[in-house]
């Protein structure tokens, strides 16, 4: 007992220490976020650190002429569509154009990589989790994205960095962060594993009332959702100012649920972008074990033989 | 619209314009009336700048449009920039001083475009075009689209920029001709699956500076435009001189004149379009008046569901494209600014006056604007949209669209289509 309480008391001593240590001896370029996560950076702390030669920033914005009107000082643009994907196959883009595009963007293996972009960070947490899927170390996401920035009335330029080569080196992919159908997703499905599903999307699409949300191309043939999966849409991850809501709210939003963080989560939405959004909350933020379903309901909802529960009872084609 | 003969000894003193002249210009009841109303346009649009800069829905890219438009229907309305006349004049006139300014126009427009192109995308060397820059497909379709607008601009009386500044004169002609402009976008979206399924899809898009870089792209083009005065140059037996010599001391009643009153010269017309072309694409989009409409059009249709369930490719194109909105778009707010500004200097220089109307040319204006509403629709835009900017970015596809609308004025012209 006695033996104990000493270890216990040795083990805070010495993490007291190392932590009192960590503070003198850390880098300028430390985050101090509302949320006690690293991952999430304060515009403030973003402003005092443009120069800062070992913050990178990368703006991922889907609005075409957004970057190049104007953009955070030193941000790099990534596109979406061809740097964080595969441009021809359905896939997430190849470890070797990715080490590639990263490189040339002036990262390095010790980077803190800044996110940012329009559409409350969408694409920026896309972004996020393609940089942690190859192995980077730091990847965080400016809080509030673009709109914020603006809204603040920080300053933009249209000056485009020129950055000298970085030395980042994209490791094998991690595939523990990326769910895939038939290992991951429809085991779930048929109850044969005890993992939380969450579904981002709409209740309308979610319960089945419509294919896709109004603007987006129904790409699915089935409405509806995938089994056992909870309804937490995305938009109630941030507040109003598309700001994360902070550390208590959101476990609370996800506890209501049934979701604590016990049992692995998987994220899933239409597309796989928005889930990305929700997997950068429940694991970034909350720390939880999660993996982004990228096929989402347009892999699942198109797939042959699986089941779905579908509240609405839409069939698609009648009229 | 009458010819206003402005006397040169006209002189502004204490704030009060006197007139010493029996003819012309006078500074009378009516005069004030109209000055008052156009200062009242003035605040009332800087007003609603303001305003709708602080609407989060608008921001300030619709208080800047508004702007914008405005600066370009007070340019446009002043030095008379409607390609319809300065194409008739170099035709039947041969009279190719106002045409001019068009060349002058693309020449200052491609340096500003070179230079903020230079920014936005500053290696040419790959696939990647510059953001939402006029650049479309070349193809048979954007001839044929060419000659058509030719023969709309010609039997309406104007081109669809023309025809808004116009409505700031009080032309009636203009509103049957933007009806039917929206009559033709309508046409437009119903035919678009098909012809850009078989023609537009397979066309190349072709830009200069992918070939040549900024650098020679510009000076291409410059050389082209060189040309081209060179021929008009020659081909204008009649043309007029590009401005009346100023023999009187510089005096207020004089800068009142030459501002408000006399025609401003083609070149400095053609300059100020190109900065204000510049400006347009660097804080918002490249210029152009045809989106507003087609997506008015596209959104009446839309909710009626007269359109086809999904119009191939168009989203993905680069132009003055509707979109299915309704809210006013920027290009909403400029064409307002556009309307409203050409206006209020109409009115100062005693230029608005209600054009006669029959059944007759009013029919040929809605006919002419379904030709302009349809062609604008499959080339992405009309004369200031493809042809101006496209050309000003370097996009292949304003060059096409420049000397195929020409064509189609020509001999649309030659038929005394004008005069039907």
């Amino acid at each position: 007992m006695q033996r104990n309480k000493l270890k216990k008391f040795g083990i805070l001593s010495v993490s007291l220490i190392a932590a009192l240590l960590a503070g003198v001896l850390s880098p300028v370029a430390q985050a101090a976020p509302k949320n006690q996560a690293r991952a999430v950076v304060q515009a403030d702390w973003l402003e005092k650190n443009l120069t800062d030669p070992n913050v990178k920033i990368i703006e991922v914005s889907t609005e075409d002429g957004l970057y190049e009107r104007g953009h955070i000082k030193n941000a790099i643009r990534f596109n979406w569509y061809t740097d964080f994907v595969d441009p021809v196959n359905r896939d997430i883009v190849s470890r070797v154009n990715f080490q590639k595009f990263v490189q040339k963007a002036g990262i390095n293996s010790d980077s803190i990589v800044v996110l940012y972009g329009d559409k409350n960070n969408w694409f920026a947490a896309w972004g996020a989790w393609i940089f942690n899927i190859y192995g980077a170390k730091d990847v965080r996401i400016l809080d509030g994205g673009r709109v914020k920035w603006e809204k603040d009335g920080r300053p933009l330029t249209t000056e485009v960095p020129a950055p000298k080569g970085g030395n980042f080196v994209s490791s094998a992919a991690d595939n523990t962060l990326r769910a895939f159908l038939i290992r991951d997703v429809l085991p779930v499905a048929k109850k044969r594993s005890k993992v939380s599903l969450v579904d981002i999307r709409s209740a309308d699409e979610f319960n089945g009332k419509i294919f896709a949300a109004a603007g987006f191309q129904e790409l699915a043939i089935r409405a509806g959702h995938i089994p056992g999966a909870q309804n937490i849409p995305w938009g109630l991850n941030v507040n109003a100012d598309g700001t994360f809501k902070t550390v208590p709210e959101l476990k609370k939003l996800y506890a209501d649920k049934g979701i604590t963080g016990s049992n692995p989560i998987i994220t899933y939405c239409r597309i796989g972008e928005r889930a990305a959004l929700t997997w950068f909350v429940l694991s970034e933020i909350l720390g939880y074990d999660v993996k982004l379903y990228d096929g989402s309901w347009t892999e699942y909802g198109n797939t042959v033989g699986v089941p779905i529960v579908n509240n609405a009872g839409t069939i698609w084609g009648s009229s | 619209m009458g010819i206003i003969i402005i006397p040169s000894n006209l002189n502004i003193s204490s704030g009060l314009i006197t007139q010493t002249a029996t003819d012309g210009f006078i500074w009378n009841r009516a005069q004030k009336i109209r000055t008052a109303v156009a200062l009242f346009i003035v605040v009332a649009l800087i007003a609603l700048a303001y305003f709708i800069s602080a609407d989060e829905s608008i921001g300030s890219k619709g208080a800047i449009s508004l702007l914008i438009g405005s600066a370009l229907g007070i340019v446009f309305e002043r030095g008379r920039f409607c390609f319809f006349c300065i194409f008739r004049d170099s035709i039947e006139d041969k009279n190719s001083t106002p045409f001019l300014g068009i060349l002058m126009a693309i020449a200052v427009g491609s340096a500003g475009y070179a230079i903020v192109f230079g920014q936005f995308l500053p290696d040419t060397s790959t696939d990647r075009l510059p953001p939402s820059a006029h650049i479309g497909p070349v193809s048979v379709a954007l001839i044929v689209s060419g000659l058509v607008f030719g023969i709309g601009m010609t039997l309406s009386g104007a081109c669809l920029s023309g025809h808004l500044y116009r409505i700031g004169q009080g032309s009636l002609r203009a509103i049957p001709a933007l009806f039917g402009s929206l009559v033709g976008f309508g046409i437009g979206f119903k035919i678009w699956n098909s012809i850009y399924l078989g023609v537009i899809i397979e066309s190349p898009t072709l830009w200069l500076p992918h070939f040549l870089g900024y650098g020679g792209a510009f000076l291409a083009t410059l050389a082209v435009l060189g040309v081209l005065a060179f021929l008009l140059l020659k081909s204008g037996k009649n043309s007029t001189p590009l401005s009346e010599s100023e023999s009187h001391p510089i005096s207020s009643g004089q800068l009142f004149r030459s501002f408000f009153i006399t025609r401003w010269s083609p070149l400095i017309t053609g300059a100020i379009v190109g900065v204000i072309g510049t400006f347009a694409y660097l804080r918002i989009e490249p210029l152009g008046v045809t989106r507003q409409l087609s997506t008015l059009s596209r959104t009446i249709l839309d909710g009626r569901e007269l359109l086809p369930e999904k119009i191939e490719g168009l989203d993905t194109l680069a132009g003055c494209i509707a979109v299915v909105s309704t809210v006013i778009t920027n290009n909403g707010w400029l064409i307002l600014g556009f309307v409203f500004a050409s206006l209020a200097v109409a009115l100062i220089g005693n230029r608005f006056a209600f054009q006669e109307i029959t059944v007759r040319n009013g029919s040929t204006a809605f006919l002419g604007g379904v030709l302009l509403g349809l062609s604008s629709m499959i080339a992405l835009g009309c004369t200031v949209g493809v042809l101006l900017t496209g050309t000003q970015s370097f996009a292949v596809s304003g060059w096409v669209f420049f000397l195929s609308v020409y064509l189609g004025t020509v001999v649309s012209i030659k038929f005394k289509l004008h005069k039907s």
